[in-house]
């Protein structure tokens, strides 16, 4: 009986993937392609699949090795990196869906990776990226070689025939990291002059076409009043260091979105629709019309809003009021589109389809809370503006004021404060850091969408948490065991999950987890006339009675075992402040379990943590008030208010905003989605709903909200560590331009000064790849 | 030292040829998958 409850748990909805079967479903993630073997004519496929549950390298070659064996399927190859598999199979042979099975048959699930037409020229940029990079790399290195014989000689121990060739080979090879590497910056720093705004990128190209333009003129006319001195390895490597930052940006980016894609990558949503002569075909739910009649399966979403017109079941409705405990429906009932059917197939009538239903209400106003947000400005960019102008106009000054003396070396002087203040170290003030948290946040399982959310979340003052999923566990839990005298608690749990293995009811599920978790050996009572009655318990007859002593004397055959709510079993109800369930037989009470949700076993340190940081924290929850109140009270949170609408979260989030707090949302379901959206700064759970992660700030992979003040603590001390970088340069910068200025600094000393400057600030961010909190560290 | 005014010569056009080897291998796809080709050679192949 056991195994028969557990695979019925386990089977996946199968029916669901046989939609992928049509040809012009699977070309969505398929390309044909040619069959290498002259000897069969047979037109071959290559799809695309993400996996999910790789652990190890093995993992990959156990899936090769099993859908190699899989008939139809000619060769598969699975990237454990990037957590995907291209498979190539025989249309005539096999099946989209079955290859998802056998897949799923070895333990792992995979999905359709839906190919984007732009995938192809991603796949090339990135490559153009990382060949600028490498180009700049390259030609730094070389660069430094022959710049380097100066670094160690006296003006003059070098012959100027030798020296002047080594200019010349230093010129020809920054030539491509001029041209061709940095590129974007100049491009950048026109886009942005032509909509009239100053970013970074105009100091920076400035910097590059002066810097060279001055070293160019010092190679070919190295007697002329540029001077004769080169600042080739300053540009290079300032080239270099730059778009190191950008491609590690952009890597970690994808992966971010990698991970959101592997999330939001399910089989196209589609239902059972009754054809006129009644049977039932599977179609996409965009196909659905007001007034068909559909059939939902067992764990299957309703697709849209409806009527039962036949069957009952118990509906699972949290992702869209966030209460957890299943709600009966019976004939002519309303169903909700986006809530689970949980107990039985049953027909319904579509009243409401799409946009109208709740649950695309709740889509959109996710949407429009998104676009709302307002746009962050940059740090380095506000710095940028003011920092140019001051350059501009000191140069400006210093050629203004030699120019009647000497039109020579006013435009040099000019020339030198403009490369001396290279904005190299101010550029790479802020991203160097923001990388180097966000890598740090990657290796904990907290993904970043957009980098910028590190500057919201260090400076937020109050957090609002949601309760079921994100405080809780989304499970229910047996908390205490009331015995009848003479039988043992665990002989009243193996009694009760004799009964409770054949339901699928929730808490029937926590009774056969109990079981399982106390390691209680497998009840051996067979029982007759298996009856569910939905919102009141379950009953049976025995069969045949226990071989163990203890259970001896309850499992009589013949007897009547009863599970359920107090009336259900015929006895008085002794709490009802706490949710509680009952075993009964013939003779009246057995045994009383109390239930909880399970709260994750780290929250109340969590909270505690946060309140140490003075922040004020908020439970806004959808479920009943004695749940949230329980909760709230076992972890310490002091304001909390229940049967929150998705609606009511909002207006107390705008209430708050109009107090001028900063809130950091962390939430999960469906129903948090637009507060998520509008908060300050937001947190999602991995485990939840794909389009609230979509909408969330940060997503914690692990669902561990332990690590929030650790976050928030480390993005205090990565906009410390902006703050010192952006000081630094500005100091570096006020001290040599006076230098310049007066024509003190020589020209060595300037590159020089130049080259420290970037490291520094990039061996100063480096600091933050290592979590701040690296000694509380339990997981890593 | 004359030898310099062949060697720094020959140096530039070595680093445009390896240029051109770094070129082919990106383009080529040589970097795109680093981690799982190094752990296929361990595996049993039949």
């Amino acid at each position: 009986m056991l195994t028969n409850t557990f695979s019925a748990e386990d089977t996946p909805s199968n029916a669901a993937w046989t939609i992928l079967d049509t040809e012009d479903q699977w070309q969505a993630f398929s390309k044909p392609i040619a069959n290498q073997d002259i000897q069969s004519s047979q037109q071959l496929v290559q799809s695309d699949l993400l996996l999910d549950g790789l652990r190890c390298a093995a993992c990959s070659g156990i899936i090769e090795q099993g859908l190699k064996s899989t008939p139809g399927i000619v060769s598969a190859r699975v990237s454990m990196s990037k957590k995907r598999a291209v498979v190539v199979w025989s249309p005539s042979a096999t099946l989209p869906s079955k290859i998802l099975t056998a897949i799923h048959d070895l333990g792992y699930s995979a999905f359709p990776a839906t190919q984007h037409e732009d995938d192809l020229a991603s796949l090339q940029k990135q490559r153009a990226a990382f060949w600028r990079w490498m180009v700049s790399g390259f030609c730094m290195m070389q660069v430094m070689m022959y710049a380097s014989p100066t670094y160690f000689t006296t003006p003059g121990e070098i012959s100027s025939d030798i020296l002047h060739l080594l200019n010349w080979a230093s010129w020809l090879l920054s030539l491509p990291v001029l041209l061709f590497s940095s590129s974007a910056f100049f491009s950048n720093a026109l886009r942005d002059l032509k909509q009239k705004q100053i970013s970074m990128d105009l100091p920076v190209a400035l910097g590059i076409i002066i810097t060279f333009i001055v070293s160019s003129a010092a190679t070919f006319d190295p007697s002329g009043w540029w001077g004769s001195t080169v600042y080739f390895d300053s540009l290079t490597m300032f080239v270099f260091f730059l778009l190191s930052a950008r491609l590690v940006e952009v890597k970690l980016h994808r992966k971010t979105l990698g991970a959101l894609d592997n999330l939001a990558s399910r089989i196209p949503e589609n239902t059972e629709r009754q054809n006129p002569d009644g049977t039932f075909a599977r179609v996409l739910n965009t196909k659905l019309k007001v007034g068909d009649i559909v059939r939902v399966q067992i764990g299957e979403a309703f697709p849209a809003d409806g009527k039962i017109i036949s069957g009952n079941t118990s509906v699972d409705e949290s992702l869209l009021t966030g209460e957890s405990t299943p709600i009966q429906k019976n004939l002519n009932d309303d169903v909700i589109a986006g809530s689970y059917n949980l107990r039985q197939p049953v027909c319904i009538t579509l009243n409401t389809i799409g946009e109208s239903t709740k649950y695309g209400q709740i889509v959109n106003l996710i949407n429009n809370a998104a676009v709302e947000k307002p746009r962050l400005s940059k740090l380095a960019d506000r710095v940028a503006r003011p920092f140019l102008i001051f350059v501009m106009l000191s140069a400006a000054i210093a050629a203004a004021l030699l120019w009647n003396i000497d039109h020579g070396r006013a435009l040099m002087t000019a020339a030198a404060v403009l490369i001396v203040t290279c904005p190299c170290a101010l550029s790479l003030a802020t991203p160097a850091a923001m990388l180097a948290s966000a890598s740090a946040f990657v290796k904990r399982g907290i993904l970043i969408k957009r980098i910028q959310a590190i500057e919201n979340i260090a400076d937020v003052d109050t957090i609002i948490f949601d309760k079921t999923g994100t405080l809780t566990e989304d499970h229910i839990q047996i908390k205490t065991i009331v015995t009848k005298a003479g039988l043992t608690e665990s002989a009243a749990l193996t009694l009760a999950t004799a009964i409770a293995q054949h339901s699928m009811h929730p808490i029937s599920r926590a009774l056969v987890n109990a079981h399982k978790a106390n390691d209680l050996p497998s009840p051996e009572i067979e029982l007759n006339d298996i009856e569910e009655t939905s919102g009141a318990g379950i009953s049976a007859t025995i069969k045949s009675g226990a071989a163990d002593v203890s259970l001896l004397e309850h499992s009589a055959v013949g007897n009547e075992l009863k599970l359920g709510s107090a009336i259900f079993c015929g006895i008085a109800e002794t709490n009802t402040s706490t949710q509680q369930v009952y075993l009964a037989n013939k003779q009246g009470w057995l045994a009383t379990f109390t239930l909880q949700e399970a709260i994750k076993h780290n929250a109340a340190l969590a909270i505690a943590s946060l309140k140490e940081a003075k922040l004020a924290i908020e439970l806004l929850s959808g479920d009943r008030s004695s749940a949230v109140e329980n909760t709230a009270n076992q972890i310490g949170i002091t304001q909390f208010q229940s049967a929150c609408s998705p609606e009511d979260k909002l207006l107390r989030l705008q209430a708050l905003k109009r107090e001028g707090k900063k809130v950091l949302m962390v939430g999960d379901g469906l129903n948090d989605g637009p507060i998520l959206a509008s908060a300050h700064v937001s947190i999602a759970m991995g485990k939840g709903v794909p389009l609230t992660l979509a909408h969330a700030d940060y997503v914690f992979l692990n669902g561990d909200i332990s690590q929030i003040p650790h976050l928030i603590r480390h993005a205090k001390q990565t906009m410390r560590i902006i703050k010192e970088n952006i000081a630094w340069a500005i100091v570096y910068n006020l001290i040599s331009i006076p230098l310049a200025f007066f024509g003190i600094l020589s020209a060595w000393l300037a590159g020089l000064g130049m080259a420290v400057s970037s490291l520094i600030v990039v061996a100063n961010a480096l600091r933050l790849t290592k979590f701040a909190s690296s000694e509380t560290d339990t997981h890593s | 030292m004359d030898i310099l005014f062949v060697l720094i010569p020959l140096s530039v056009i070595m680093a445009l040829v390896v240029l051109g080897g770094l070129w082919w291998a990106i383009y080529r796809g040589q970097f795109e998958d680093i981690e799982d080709e190094g752990k296929r050679i361990l595996e049993d192949d039949d």
